[in-house]
């Protein structure tokens, strides 16, 4: 405890220096921003940054995309209350009432209850995060290859097959994530492979190139075939931002509660805020006084969510930086930054690059300050920014996923792979496969297979290690289990519908 | 659930899922096994997946059997609150990024990206050429400069060499 405490001090300093302040302020800002803007989520913005950043001070560059990580939630609150069309899956319970506040006019403090629980919501777990960080690390040090493959497995199907609308469309993604992953030179044993003697594959896919074509290109193919001729309401911002006492009594608990069940989603290999920010609206509105205010602008609707969605993006961060895990498409991109300065997040992270670690916890208490000064005061000026037409926006967007694509090698190949990725990133669109599980395929498939066979060459090659070690074990039962039960249970539903319908 | 039409679009993809995994078999069983101490080569895992793709090819072909894809996603564009295809929209995006591709090393970064504002632009139904163009030159003459100038990335000058080498930049 004191250990953390002291390690979080010297955080403060990383955090606290004028430089990192600086980098923390530009990501927090860009991060709010690019929330803001309907089509630009965080994944793609830090994917774009990467290669402009690769010659910062890393420490610096992972203050700023921590910043644009969650700045990204705060601003995505701001799209869906104004607009309606939310900018992330996870805003969607938002819509649901912050919109209809906005409709009758109370705008003002549906922003302010999004804005005041995501702070609250995003300061307490960043308190847990600090705490629960070294006692996760304190475990994994124990982690050998096979517990971390187990590991890697249980969130590879987690995020595939039991996050989404179909597991069989979910787990296909996986593996075409995984085949990509598989591209270019086996670091074991140098063999080429999947490059079919075309030099730009060698070095296998790029991250970069992949999710901003998925995100960036194939949003705008998609929006400019099936949305470009709708048009956009935007309600306007009218009245006080203040909330009433009325506000602020219906909106604390709410925070609190969906605090509380957001962070722990976001801890396990669960994929993102998804569940939460569902599971809290559905609280809300158990426990309301006021359940016919659902659905015709309830505070609490916006309150729960929006802190909730806050909570489970920064637990994500609890595997990502103790295990090197990532749940989210967010956070795979946020590991392959990592990984661009030669850093691997895991335990021995918390040993070799110590102020990093909790310069970069340290800089999330001031980010979620800086955070609600941003997004209080100065909500007008991101109003105006969602008032930029679609057609310049999006021309914008592509202009700069191109430019983060051709300058990591300025090769004209890597725009046309980029194409490439736009088009399946439509069809996936189009035709609902989910995208997260590409990208984590694609960033950790690598590591996994590694582990696998690292697993397997202390065992002399013989594969029950997985079930004879008791950790691994688990986590593979634990995997099955998630995979069979729901189908077992799908199974016997359509049984019982079909055998209750007259033959 | 039962009793909706076979949609094309729902085997072509499936076929495509296990097409890919039939490639990637192809290719993993001609990777050498060479694993040493271990036995597990590089081969192993190729194997793994290329199965994987194959399995879930034939997953989704039995969803299409037994009567559409589970949980799919809406074919009625006005259901899911959108407008139907719109041809000339997506032509015009993808005209924008050819037009990147093959003037970007030729004429340089900044007509690229101009090229490439403007036809997005069009695309989205912006019915304001000149300000289009307008507004990509002048974006992508400042992400030039800032790139040149601040980040030290070079992007090629192409047909504005001159002109940027007479202003000094």
């Amino acid at each position: 405890m004191t250990e953390t405490l002291a390690a979080l001090a010297t955080g403060f300093g990383v955090a606290l220096a004028p430089l990192n302040l600086l980098w923390g302020f530009i990501g927090v800002t860009l991060g709010t921003a690019i929330g803001v803007l309907p089509g630009v989520g965080p994944a793609l913005t830090v994917a774009m940054l990467l290669p402009l950043t690769s010659k910062l001070d890393p420490t610096g560059a992972l203050i700023m995309f921590a910043g644009i990580y969650y700045g990204a939630m705060y601003g995505g609150s701001t799209t869906t209350i104004l607009l309606n069309t939310p900018g992330e899956s996870a805003s969607i319970a938002t819509a649901l009432e912050g919109n209809r506040m906005a409709k009758r006019g109370r705008a003002g403090p549906a922003l302010a209850t999004a804005a005041i629980g995501s702070f609250v919501a995003g300061t307490i777990a960043t308190v847990l995060l600090t705490l629960l960080a070294p006692v996760v690390v304190e475990v994994a040090l124990k982690f050998g290859p096979t517990e971390y493959f187990a590991l890697m497995v249980f969130a590879f199907v987690t995020v595939a097959a039991v996050l989404g609308a179909s597991t069989v469309r979910g787990l296909s993604m996986l593996f075409l994530g995984l085949l990509f992953g598989l591209v270019g030179i086996d670091d074991q044993t140098g063999q080429m492979r999947f490059a079919f003697g075309i030099p730009e594959l060698m070095d296998g896919i790029d991250v970069v190139v992949l999710a901003v074509g998925l995100f960036a290109v194939g949003e705008a193919l998609y929006v400019a075939a099936y949305q470009s001729r709708t048009r956009e309401e935007l309600e306007r911002l009218a009245g006080s931002l203040w909330m009433s006492r009325e506000d602020w009594r219906r909106s604390w608990p709410a925070w609190l509660r969906a605090t509380a069940i957001g962070f722990p989603f976001g801890t396990i290999p669960a994929g993102g805020a998804e569940i939460p920010t569902f599971l809290s609206y559905a609280t809300e509105k158990k426990l309301s006084k006021h359940p016919e205010e659902f659905g015709n602008g309830a505070i609490e609707g916006v309150a729960g969510p929006e802190a909730a969605n806050n909570a489970a993006s920064t637990g994500v961060l609890v595997p990502l930086l103790t295990l090197g895990i990532p749940t989210s498409a967010t956070a795979a991109i946020l590991l392959a930054a990592f990984q661009g300065y030669g850093l691997q997040p895991g335990p021995l992270l918390f040993q070799t690059q110590s102020s990093l670690v909790w310069g970069l916890i340290a800089s999330m208490y001031v980010g979620n300050v800086l955070l609600l000064i941003l997004n209080l005061p100065l909500i007008g000026v991101w109003v105006q920014v969602l008032k930029i037409p679609r057609a310049p926006l999006y021309a914008g967007i592509l202009l700069f996923a191109t430019l983060g694509a051709f300058s990591l090698h300025q090769s004209v190949v890597d725009l046309v792979t980029l194409y490439v990725f736009g088009l399946l990133g439509f069809i996936m669109r189009r035709w609902g496969f989910p995208v997260a599980p590409a990208v984590i395929g694609l960033i950790l498939g690598p590591l996994a297979e590694s582990q696998f066979r690292r697993a397997l060459a202390i065992s002399q090659g013989d594969p029950s290690v997985f079930l004879s070690h008791p950790i691994s074990a688990t986590l593979l039962a634990l995997t099955a289990l998630l995979v069979v039960v729901p189908w077992i249970a799908k199974v016997m539903r359509e049984r019982r519908t079909r055998a209750g319908r007259p033959a | 659930m039962p009793g909706r039409p076979v949609r094309r679009a729902e085997i072509v993809l499936s076929l495509g899922v296990l097409a890919l995994g039939v490639v990637a078999a192809i290719v993993a069983f001609r990777l050498p096994e060479a694993g040493g101490y271990a036995r597990i080569g590089p081969n192993f895992v190729p194997k793994l997946v290329a199965g994987a793709l194959i399995a879930m090819g034939l997953w989704l072909l039995a969803e299409v059997a037994t009567g559409g894809w589970r949980d799919a996603v809406d074919d009625d564009p006005v259901a899911r609150g959108e407008h139907a295809f719109h041809w000339p929209a997506f032509a015009w995006v993808s005209a924008g990024l050819f037009a990147q591709m093959l003037l970007v090393q030729r004429a340089g970064f900044v007509v690229a990206a101009a090229a490439l504002f403007f036809c997005v632009a069009r695309g989205f139904g912006s019915t304001r050429p000149v300000r289009d163009g307008a507004l990509g030159v002048v974006l992508g003459l400042a992400v030039y400069l800032f790139f040149v100038r601040f980040l030290n990335v070079s992007l090629p000058a192409g047909w504005l060499a001159p002109v940027l080498g007479v202003a000094g930049l």
